[in-house]
């Protein structure tokens, strides 16, 4: 799976802060020059403020929460302090430890469907001299679906017995199989689906990478006799480095989270739980199960592993620059 | 019926040229109203009054709010609950009954921020698996005492079983609207076909097995026997086959799982050599509710173990006609899955408004030939009569609500036969019952997706969690 | 385009390499036509069979009696009216409520300077690292009960507007165009003697069109493409977006009639991607960076 949406650049390629007004003046000036700061601050604020309340009430606050929910439960109708208890109950859950397992199980074969499916159709994509912009369209086209309907109409694709997928296995004579309903296929169905549905938006953000590689790195590789997997290998990969590792990045942070697919192909757990993934625990706890400090303590247990993460790569980028 | 948790969808009806701009219009209307949160309350003394028990005074000034009035789609519905409405308030003209159209009546998601915010009407619809939450969330009004045979005349006659899954420790605290109790559904058109006979349903789980082989060789992808494994609606269904068989989930003090043992072997090998062995279940698996009944509807199945309403659904919802279908008791018959709804009253309103809800409950729920149970009205306003449900009758109300059902039938009621005349002992879900399914779901889709599922092992790890989740309260 | 890329013109110009060339092109036409356009074709022909014939094995690549009947069905039954109002209602509404917010709050941040506005940037860049959906949870239980305020968002479509303001991409996007507008244009408005706001409406305004743009199709798509947060905020069936809506809906009317539902609820999205393609992609890749 690809994220959706285009990526940032790390803040720290941000322009500096802005220099302190570095006029200094005689006393009278100084108090309009305060006046004057205190007013443009007023209004500046006043400009930040629905977005602040906004972003108050339905972001800072909601993470504030899951902290404390965290440590709560429910008793008789009132809220009583939980200790741990909610963390030892995740962790006695044999769903936990399943759950941690399919969706680094989803991860994998995301990466592996998702990060390198896009890439290797945009490199295609990039040579073709023709019909570039209806190619681009087409594998753009399933983002811009509704969820539901890209994941039925899989599911109805999937389905063994007169599923599209198995119809056209038979018709070239290999075997049949239970995609969604084998413990070894299932989680693997999943990616597949998720691929198709979201990797246009990768494979347009690699073209345009791609593009902005300088004809002449060719040129001087094939001088050195370079053949086109050496040229891929020593120029295009080092050249888009910087977008591969950061779609990475967002490509493990959203994979991580993986709802939708499972959740609609397979009521969730699939067979033997097979596709059962944290998100999808942490949704059965709070919505199933009227459990919220449990889910939010697995929010925040998912939520240290992807900051860990995070961390560890920023650091690691950081080191691979200097 | 479903449990609680599993999604019960309805199809909205065809409405009357809702245009985009007036949908617009309508929801912007509504967007103003936000309902408050902050208003629950009220002097909360409602338990100590002293006449509890005894009827509401007919000039006691009331106004009571209550939900789950039908939706205007299903308008015979709807115009049968105002007419009750207008006969309820020429005993009681003073009580003022403001009805709430939700539909469906419950949704999870819903109901849940409904307790949260304590914003549910003073008379609201829950399920019978949802006391605990209601409790938890401090939500209801102990009715004890102001449940007797004086304000409920019928009570005598109650299915006492149906009455203490709206008790805790002794405490009533609901009044049942509707209940179901689990059977094997039939497709008679399929039964014919496979040279079965539709009138005499097998009776255990041996004939379940060699129907399904006969159906299933019709061939066209017709399947004999169809089983839930998803959205925790598998593990329901296995409690309900191992009641029938006799079992039980969890044991009597409710602190172990009771099911790793020859009877649940038994249930998950049998549905393991239908699968595999006679390859009478199709191939699709990983089915919820909704699933089966589609099969079924389109004459692509044969059974399934379900409820009643199932055909209500199917014929409402899918084009299925009542005619075609048959119902028999669980297979095994010891103890059947119930389930069902109630209305239960609001934590902390006055005594008298507590006693014109339980006078309003009784009047339009509980009362034999009158409210839901005047099923002459409810064929004259050609809406479906014979279903065995609810069924929370016993003794003399339960003989002549049957007489009274059968004389206004809309629909063939010797296709129930085998069910109304061979009545099985209702049991409750176990406790923590969607946990316990969530982990029963893990063992009823691996017999079904691998042949090679080893069930023994299956009901180790199985009885392993539940006992977890049994420790864990 | 005339970019050099990975296989060099020399090559291409040999004959093999033409040959090598068209063939590969084909194939992968062909390919992706299939692989891309098919299930929208398998779709919109599963909607106009007949039940009897959609169960057929093996099916029919052409549907043999045509049903058109079938999508007014759908239409009905499942009310998709309202249910495409409900989501263009709430589309739309966010896309307001974004384009008001998020673009004042990143013009002052990027061009008015506050105090602590770095801080309050860096606390809106922090929440896109925190998945969102770990957050469901705590989310939901704020609009069930909104501190201070003390108001239900359920079944409101508040609950969709205003935590979409919360979009700190779209702040981010709308900041680095705006400092990228030349210190000077604003001087000169500023000189003027024009406020703030009217600086912001006549001359940062008309030059961003096209970030206005790209950040509104994402923010009408994104309302457009949700599932978990409307499913468990809106459950209402009166007040549910078209995707929750058919989900709920999906197992109660037939394959065929679902299978219509699904063609009309993938249209405003289809022609709204048709229509902006060239808008769309290049936003992008807006936020994307060169080597």
């Amino acid at each position: 799976m690809s994220a959706p949406t285009p990526v940032p650049t790390l803040s720290k390629r941000q322009a500096p802060p802005p220099a302190p007004d570095s006029r200094a003046g005689r006393a009278g000036r100084e108090s309009t020059a305060f006046r004057q700061a205190l007013r443009r601050n007023l209004t500046a604020h006043g400009f930040l403020v629905g977005a602040v309340l906004c972003f108050s009430f339905f972001s800072w606050y909601p993470m504030v929460r899951e902290f404390f929910l965290a440590f709560e439960k429910r008793e008789d109708g009132r809220t009583v302090g939980a200790g741990w208890s909610n963390f030892t109950y995740i962790f006695n859950d044999p769903a936990f430890w399943q759950a941690w397992r399919n969706t680094l199980l989803f991860t994998g074969l995301a990466l592996l469907l998702g990060f390198v499916v896009p890439f290797v159709v945009a490199l295609v994509l990039n040579e073709f001299r023709h019909g570039r912009g209806y190619l681009r369209l087409l594998v753009y086209l399933p983002v811009m679906l509704p969820p539901v309907a890209s994941v039925l109409l899989f599911k109805y694709f999937y389905d063994p017995g007169h599923g599209l997928f198995n119809r056209m296995l038979g018709a070239v004579g290999l075997p049949e199989q239970q995609w969604l309903q084998s413990t070894d296929t299932a989680m693997l169905s999943v990616v597949i689906a998720a691929t198709w549905m979201n990797m246009g938006g990768a494979t347009l953000i690699y073209l345009a990478a791609l593009q902005g590689i300088p004809g002449e790195l060719y040129e001087a590789a094939e001088l050195d006799g370079a053949g086109i997997l050496r040229k891929i290998w020593h120029v295009t990969i080092p050249q888009t480095r910087l977008v591969l590792s950061l779609m990475l990045l967002m490509q493990i942070i959203a994979t991580m989270q993986v709802f939708v697919e499972p959740f609609l192909l397979t009521g969730g757990a699939g067979p033997e739980g097979a596709t059962l993934t944290v998100v999808q625990l942490i949704y059965q706890y709070a919505f199933t199960f009227n459990n919220y400090g449990s889910a939010a303590a697995l929010g925040l247990v998912l939520l240290v592993l992807l900051a860990v993460f995070s961390a560890a790569y920023v650091r690691l980028s950081r080191a691979g620059e200097e | 019926m479903r449990s609680s948790g599993i999604r019960r969808p309805r199809a909205r009806r065809r409405t009357t040229a809702a245009a985009l701009a007036s949908a617009l219009a309508l929801t912007a209307l509504a967007a103003c109203g936000t309902s408050s949160s902050a208003d629950g309350g009220g002097d909360g003394n409602a338990a100590d009054a002293a006449d509890a028990g005894s009827p509401l005074d007919p000039k006691a000034k009331v106004t009571l709010t209550i939900d789950c009035m039908p939706p205007a789609a299903e308008k015979a519905e709807l115009k049968q609950w105002k007419e009750d409405v207008a006969a309820f308030n020429e005993k009681y003209p003073n009580v003022t009954i403001k009805g709430k159209q939700t539909d469906p009546c419950l949704e999870p998601p819903r109901f849940t921020a409904m307790l949260k915010a304590k914003s549910q009407p003073e008379v609201f619809y829950t399920y019978f698996t949802d006391l605990q939450q209601v409790l938890d969330n401090d939500g209801a009004a102990d009715i004890s005492a102001y449940v007797n045979d004086r304000t409920v005349p019928a009570l005598g006659d109650m299915d006492p079983d149906v009455l203490d899954v709206m008790k805790k420790d002794g405490k009533l605290y609901g009044l049942p609207f509707s209940n179901y109790t689990m059977g094997l559904l039939i497709n008679r058109p399929l039964f014919e076909k496979a040279g079965l006979d539709p009138d005499k349903p097998p009776t255990t789980w041996a004939q379940v097995r060699a129907a399904a082989k006969k159906i299933s060789a019709l061939g066209d992808g017709v399947a004999g026997f169809g089983e839930y494994s998803a959205g925790n609606n598998g593990g329901w269904h296995f409690t309900a086959t191992t009641y029938g068989l006799g079992g039980s989930i969890v044991n009597e003090d409710g602190t172990k799982a009771d099911f790793n043992n020859a009877t649940g072997k038994r249930i998950l090998d049998n549905l393991k050599a239908m699968r595999w062995d006679d390859d009478s279940m199709g191939k699709t698996q990983l089915l919820k509710w909704g699933d089966l009944q589609k099969q079924m509807a389109s004459g692509k199945l044969g059974m399934f173990i379900a409820a009643p309403d199932d055909i209500t659904y199917m014929v409402q919802n899918l084009g299925a006609k009542y005619a075609d279908y048959g119902m028999a008791p669980i297979p095994g018959r010891k103890a059947t899955l119930f389930g069902g709804n109630d209305y239960m009253i609001k934590k902390g309103i006055s005594s008298d408004k507590v006693k014109a809800a339980v006078a309003w409950i009784n009047f339009k729920f509980l009362t034999p030939g009158k409210g839901q149970f005047d099923w002459a009205r409810t064929k004259a306003d050609g809406l479906p009569v014979g279903l065995p449900q609810p069924n929370f009758w016993t003794g003399a109300t339960k003989t002549a609500d049957d007489k009274a059902r059968a004389a206004s039938s809309t629909m063939p009621v010797a296709n129930f036969r085998a069910f109304t005349d061979h009545p099985v002992q209702g049991r409750p879900e176990p406790p923590k019952a969607q946990e316990i399914y969530k982990v029963l779901d893990t063992a009823m889709s691996a017999v079904l997706t691998n042949e090679d599922a080893d069930t023994g092992k299956l009901l180790d790890t199985a009885e392993r969690q539940v006992d977890q989740i049994l420790a864990n309260q | 385009m005339t970019t050099r890329t990975l296989i060099s013109p020399a090559h291409l110009a040999r004959p093999r390499g033409r040959f090598l060339y068209w063939s590969a092109f084909v194939l992968v036409l062909v390919v992706f036509t299939l692989v891309f356009i098919g299930p929208l074709y398998w779709m919109v022909t599963s909607g106009l069979k007949s039940p009897q014939e959609f169960a057929r094995t093996p099916p029919t690549l052409v549907p043999e009696n045509a049903h058109p009947g079938n999508y007014a069905d759908a239409w009905g039954v499942m009310d998709l009216a309202k249910l495409l109002g409900n989501t263009l209602y709430y589309a739309l509404g966010a896309l307001a409520f974004q384009l008001v917010f998020d673009v004042a709050a990143a013009y002052s941040l990027s061009k008015l300077r506050p105090v602590l506005g770095n801080v309050i940037l860096g606390a809106m860049l922090v929440t896109l690292m925190i998945p969102a959906t770990v957050l469901v949870v705590p989310q939901y239980l704020t609009v069930l009960d909104v501190p201070i305020v003390e108001r239900n968002l359920i079944n409101s479509p508040w609950v969709i507007w205003l935590p979409s303001v919360t979009n700190a991409f779209n702040i981010f996007l709308l900041k680095r165009f705006f400092d990228s507008i030349p210190r000077e244009l604003l001087d000169a408005a500023a000189i003027d003697g024009a406020s703030p706001l009217r600086t912001l409406r006549s001359v940062v305004l008309p030059i961003s069109r096209p970030i206005l743009g790209v950040v509104s199709i994402f923010a009408v798509v994104g309302v457009w493409k949700d599932f978990l947060w409307p499913m468990l905020t809106l459950p209402d069936p009166g007040k549910q977006t078209i995707n929750v809506g058919i989900y709920s809906l999906a197992a109660s009317v037939t394959e065929n009639w679902l299978l219509a539902a699904l063609v009309i609820a993938s249209l405003p999205t289809l022609v709204i991607f048709l229509v902006f393609q060239r808008h769309i992609m290049s936003g992008l890749t807006a936020g994307s960076l060169k080597g």
